[in-house]
């Protein structure tokens, strides 16, 4: 469950992620008349057949499985394995932005990483991290050694952004 | 701060096993009624002087006490660190000693003795590319041999991310996407 005690756990399950992924927006294609629908986050609609509309992808599929709405993907086959690609590709690279990691960050700057990607490295990165903290520190290390040790870029905060505003 | 971390560190399992390994000391005074310690000879104390070893947990004690002096164990030696430095890698560290991180640093903690710090952090940057690697591919069923040389702070490196990997493989492979809680199961005998 979200923000378990056991420090070694990631803060999301996968399907907890995947419940906040349904808030994302989506177009469907109705395929009958319905009137304005009224739910405590909003109002979405009136619907009008053959109209497309943008809903949130948990009433999409509300919809689509009552058979009152379609979606728009031609291939849905052709769609899950170009997302596997994409999964495997992304996963190299970010293997590959942990890999700079060589001494005391504050943050590691992974760009444009999504919350699933997230989740996964939490865990591990977490730990590195600490242990670097407790190894590449002045009280380990004599005077000397410490500009020896290279540390990588990975050190940047960038630049703040703007959490995702409310509805 | 440190109170905190401290008795964090208390109840902490591996922290009470890392204090359990031996570690080298040389007593500085003389000490009655501890010939257990030092088995050399018959008498039941401890003379100045006396090399021994003991576990962190005892001897960082007397160090502080200024009772013994103490040194660093085999496991961080002379040619542990030249095979560090030549294929940090492939070095069994968890027969130097599991908990070879830990107790260097508690060590370096301890007495100021900054020597080793380097050889750790190297070890662990060079280390830690593997763990990365490794721990992150999915098609492994089976644990690699190059598990066997890994110390326990590094095997729990390895873990987390194994786990959060099967977490998110398992989600993936699909399954019941709604679970009857366990209590639900069986019809209940209405309460008297």
């Amino acid at each position: 469950m979200a923000g378990q005690s056991d420090p070694g756990g990631s803060t999301f399950t996968a399907a907890e992620l995947e419940f906040l992924a349904e808030d994302e927006t989506v177009e469907i294609v109705p395929n009958m008349r319905m009137d304005t629908l009224d739910f405590i986050c909003g109002q979405y609609g009136p619907l009008r057949p053959q109209i497309t509309a943008q809903v949130p992808l948990w009433l999409a599929v509300a919809l689509k499985k009552r058979g009152n709405a379609r979606d728009d993907i031609p291939d849905v086959y052709l769609v899950r394995s170009l997302i596997e690609d994409i999964k495997d590709v992304r996963f190299h690279k970010i293997g590959t932005g942990m890999e700079k990691l060589t001494g005391r960050a504050s943050a590691i700057v992974l760009k444009h990483i999504s919350a699933m990607e997230v989740n996964i490295v939490r865990p591990f990165t977490a730990r590195a991290l600490e242990t670097f903290y407790k190894l590449d520190s002045p009280e380990m290390l004599p005077d000397s050694e410490r500009g020896a040790v290279k540390h990588s870029q990975v050190a940047d905060h960038g630049q703040r952004r703007p959490l995702r505003p409310n509805r | 701060v440190g109170l905190f971390v401290r008795m964090a560190k208390y109840y902490d399992i591996d922290d009470i096993l890392a204090e359990d390994e031996l570690v080298p000391a040389i007593f500085k005074v003389a000490a009655n009624e501890v010939g257990l310690i030092d088995s050399s000879d018959d008498t039941n104390k401890v003379e100045s002087g006396s090399k021994v070893e003991l576990p962190f947990w005892l001897a960082s004690e007397l160090h502080l006490r200024q009772a013994v002096s103490v040194g660093f164990p085999r496991c961080f030696n002379k040619r542990t660190q030249e095979e560090i430095k030549a294929d940090a890698a492939h070095v069994d560290l968890r027969n130097r000693c599991p908990y070879f991180y830990e107790l260097g640093c508690k060590i370096v903690l301890l007495t100021g003795d900054k020597s080793i710090g380097p050889v750790l952090l190297v070890a662990f940057m060079t280390r830690y590319k593997e763990v990365l690697i490794k721990a992150h591919t999915t098609s492994l069923t089976v644990a690699p041999k190059s598990l066997t040389l890994l110390t326990n702070e590094e095997a729990k490196l390895y873990e987390a991310a194994r786990s959060s990997t099967a977490a998110m493989k398992k989600w993936r492979m699909g399954g019941p996407r709604l679970q009857k809680a366990s209590v639900l199961g069986r019809k209940r005998k209405p309460v008297e």
